[in-house]
């Protein structure tokens, strides 16, 4: 059975876009997709027909949580909705085709197809996308680059150069440790229903490439799990330090995406140098958990009309539900114990114990993550939901926002609950997550009920009996992670009047941007429109091809 | 069952450091058995709830309370439940109890709760990596990758195990905001760091609280226990007293860090870590 049929229904998803009620047949027919992407994933991984089909279960998953957020979320983006209406759907498919089909110009003609629509998505968003979308150009220009040296050279290079290739062309896109910064620039800018596609899904991509390359071209030499694990790593210290300091809720999200992603990767070097069954359960577990929280957190940032984190605060009392979702959210995604996100890392640990050589002591980077982690979602969390409102912000309500939500949050806890969905076939084991899970669940709900039925009286919070508290005594968002970014030198912090933090690896892209025109222009002095110079040319082409042929 | 032990020695444990402090300073000292009143008395007592609080403010005392508790039933200082990677869901079980109790103190939307919540993330940021590393290097040396197969200090693994313990004893100050790292009798807003956090409980929230800090440092203690040779139950106690008389001693007689000399502290802990785990791979 073809699994072309599950495209079916975006194709009724992108001719409903033209017709007055493209809203409700986009939710509709994006919702079927999902669901028919869930069920063939879910059976083709459950009966072993590989990584694409778990790739498949995940996108499906987002998917639905996306259908009913969706036309909600649209509905206040009247100008460009149509737009968004018709790509939405074509990179669904995409990113469902790129998984499903085998290397070749297929393969190439998808992904190529796949970065240009996400950089439509992106650019659609106006002037201030801007910077992003041109990083995200940029950056899927290097990565096709990479694939065409792996995928047409590896007949006639050696196995480095294609590995080195693949690298490049998957690593990019999985956000590989120098080259991430298209990331955090790239998905802040976008609206919320891609920037969960393109951080849950499209990254995920990259991953998936590079475990399907091992079976496409052979196994990768040993530098290359090297070069994954400590890029990966040393990408996810980077990245939350960084994050750390980032002023924007989504922009925070984001450098988050690139600390899970490198677990991600340090997973699978780890996996390259020694096949660790654990690692593998690791490398998927961990996936399909980040694609789901990510995506909730996403869809949750979509709702508020304010992104700075330093004029959020207190949204908990207004928003419960919301609140209630995005702490779920932030505690599976801080990798903390009940949460999926946490099973994943531990299985990671343990297939690092068991590595060769020096692999072990990467257990204490992971340790330093895990830190790192809880740190920055307890920032996130207790500066925009908790403590005092520090100015009016407009939560959007709807119905089928939240049912988007809950959907992804069902989810993942399904994943906390049962993990041997996506563990079973790896045959890789864990420790019974679920009686944690209930446990904590009804040992917290029976102190809670308990502690409320005490004798409590409602009262301002103590202000050392001098002037009231106001909002601004609260710490801001730099201010709250100040005492952290001292610790790593890496970034250089500027307090005073206008506080600001500096990204020592900005430069990356508009390097790039400024290395490519440059190149261009020196190609361009080729062609100055002077006859007499084109006919030289002809000449020392001919000799040369005759001196090649002859000699 | 090490759980129920922890439980009932908890108060007993902060109660004595409490007493052996007044008594190095030449004072009368209220009884080591006073904590189970105080706790009973604060159990009872009406709390107040600051009108700015989310559920969030309850769930951090309870689920500090809850990881601590779960983490110590994982540690078989009596028989327990154990499994292949027990150790990493106790110390994450402890980062889950950490991590609603920095949230709660957020939500009281003071200056001082979020103090000391940061501060406690440096803390925890410090610490976390040494402290990991230093068990994960004495989990190797055993069998079956878990807290029951733990090795005890013996001629041949010596070296690792002594780093571990030297670790868990810099990592036991730090997290149980101890001394050099905290001072846990002060209300001055330039040191404290976990009073300033559980400043707005009060009442049954703060018995929670008190007796979940009290917990996670015989958690640490037990994990000493663990590497040492002898009958566990019996070693633990005998960790326990010494820890008394050391706290007390380091309480009296010392002085706290300076807030930014903290890494220079903790480097050791981290240092002690990152040998305890080469040794445990070349095997020294």
């Amino acid at each position: 059975m073809s699994p072309l049929w599950t495209f079916l229904p975006l194709g009724l998803a992108v001719v409903s876009a033209g017709t007055p009620w493209r809203f409700r047949g986009l939710s509709l027919s994006v919702g079927l997709a999902g669901l028919a992407w869930v069920a063939l994933g879910g059976m083709g991984w459950a009966s072993g027909w590989g990584a694409p089909y778990l790739y498949l279960l995940l996108l499906g998953a987002l998917t639905l949580g996306l259908a009913p957020y969706l036309p909600a979320y649209l509905a206040l983006h009247p100008r460009e909705a149509h737009l968004y209406a018709l790509l939405i759907p074509l990179f669904l498919a995409s990113m469902a085709g790129v998984a499903l089909t085998s290397p070749g110009f297929g393969f190439l003609f998808l992904w190529e197809g796949m970065a240009l629509l996400g950089y439509f998505l992106i650019a659609l968003e106006g002037p201030n996308a801007l910077a992003g979308a041109r990083a995200f150009f940029l950056a899927s220009r290097l990565s096709g680059a990479g694939l065409y040296l792996a995928f047409l050279g590896h007949a006639h290079l050696g196995a480095d150069w294609v590995w080195a290739g693949l690298l490049l062309g998957f690593g990019v896109k999985a956000a590989l440790f120098p080259f991430h910064t298209w990331l955090p620039q790239a998905h802040p800018v976008a609206i919320s229903p891609v920037s969960a596609l393109l951080s849950g899904a499209m990254t995920k991509l990259g991953l998936l490439g590079l475990y399907q390359s091992q079976h496409w071209f052979g196994p990768p030499p040993p530098w290359v799990g090297w070069v994954l694990l400590l890029l990966g790593l040393s990408g996810a210290v980077y990245a939350l330090v960084r994050g750390l300091g980032e002023e924007d809720l989504k922009g925070a999200l984001a450098y988050s995406s690139v600390e899970n992603l490198g677990l991600m990767l340090s997973a699978l070097g780890a996996y390259f140098l020694k096949p660790i069954p654990l690692l593998l359960g690791a490398f998927f577990l961990h996936q399909v958990a980040h694609a789901l929280f990510k995506g909730l957190l996403f869809l949750g940032a979509g709702t508020l009309a304010e992104r700075r984190i330093s004029h959020l605060g207190g949204l908990f009392r207004k928003a419960p539900e919301l609140g209630a979702l995005a702490l779920w959210g932030m505690v599976a995604g801080a990798g903390l114990p009940p949460g999926p996100v946490f099973l994943a890392e531990w299985q990671l640990y343990q297939g690092l114990l068991q590595g060769p050589f020096l692999v072990p002591l990467a257990a204490g980077a992971l340790a330093l993550v895990g830190a790192l982690a809880l740190y920055f979602y307890v920032r996130l969390f207790g500066l925009a939901f908790l403590g005092l409102p520090r100015g009016e912000v407009e939560v959007y309500r709807s119905q089928g926002m939240h049912l988007g939500l809950g959907v992804l949050a069902g989810l993942l806890l399904l994943l906390a609950l049962a993990p041997g969905l996506v563990l079973e076939p790896l045959g890789v084991r864990t420790y019974p997550n679920w009686v944690l899970l209930t446990l904590l669940g009804v040992l917290a709900g029976a102190f809670y009920r308990g502690l409320l039925r005490r004798p409590m009286r409602v009262y301002g919070t103590w202000d050392c009996g001098f002037h009231p508290l106001t909002p601004r005594m609260q710490p801001n968002g730099l201010g709250f992670a100040e005492p952290a970014l001292r610790l790593f030198p890496f970034l250089r912090l500027q307090v005073g009047e206008r506080p600001h933090l500096e990204e020592p690896l900005a430069e990356v892209y508009p390097g790039m941007g400024h290395l490519y025109a440059r190149l261009a222009a020196l190609v361009q002095t080729l062609q100055s429109g002077s006859l007499h110079l084109y006919l030289l040319l002809q000449l020392l082409t001919l000799v040369v091809v005759l001196g090649v042929v002859l000699l | 069952m090490t759980a129920a032990l922890a439980l009932l020695l908890a108060p007993l444990f902060s109660g004595s450091v409490k007493w052996l402090k007044a008594r190095l300073t030449q004072r009368q000292g209220l009884s080591p058995l006073m904590e189970y009143r105080n706790l009973a008395k604060l159990w009872r007592k009406v709390w107040i709830r600051p009108h700015t609080t989310t559920p969030v403010f309850l769930l951090g005392p309870i689920l500090a309370l809850l990881g601590t508790v779960g983490a110590l039933v994982l540690l078989p200082v009596l028989p327990g439940p154990a499994f292949k990677g027990d150790f990493l869901l106790a110390l994450y079980l402890l980062g889950l109890g950490r991590f609603f109790q920095m949230l709660a103190a957020l939500d009281a939307g003071s200056s001082f709760g979020a103090q000391g919540s940061y501060r406690e993330g440096v803390v925890t940021v410090l610490a976390e990596p040494g402290t990991l590393m230093a068990i994960a290097g004495a989990i190797l040396l055993g069998d079956g990758f878990s807290l029951s197969g733990l090795p005890e200090l013996g001629v041949e693994n010596s070296l690792v195990l002594l780093l571990a313990l030297a670790s868990l004893a810099l990592a036991l100050l730090a997290e149980g905001a101890r001394m050099p790292v905290d001072d846990p009798t002060t209300h001055l807003e330039l040191t404290m760091v976990h009073e300033a956090q559980v400043l707005d409980h009060s009442g049954p929230l703060l018995a929670l609280y008190e007796l979940a800090g009290s917990l996670k440092m015989l958690f640490y203690a037990g994990l000493m226990a663990l590497l040492l040779p002898g009958f566990k139950p019996l070693v633990f106690l005998g960790v326990v007293v010494a820890w008394v008389l050391a706290l007390a001693y380091l309480e009296t007689y010392g002085v706290k860090l300076r807030y930014l000399r903290l890494p220079d502290f903790l480097s050791y802990n981290t240092l002690f870590g990152v040998l305890a785990l080469l040794g445990a791979v070349w095997r020294f």
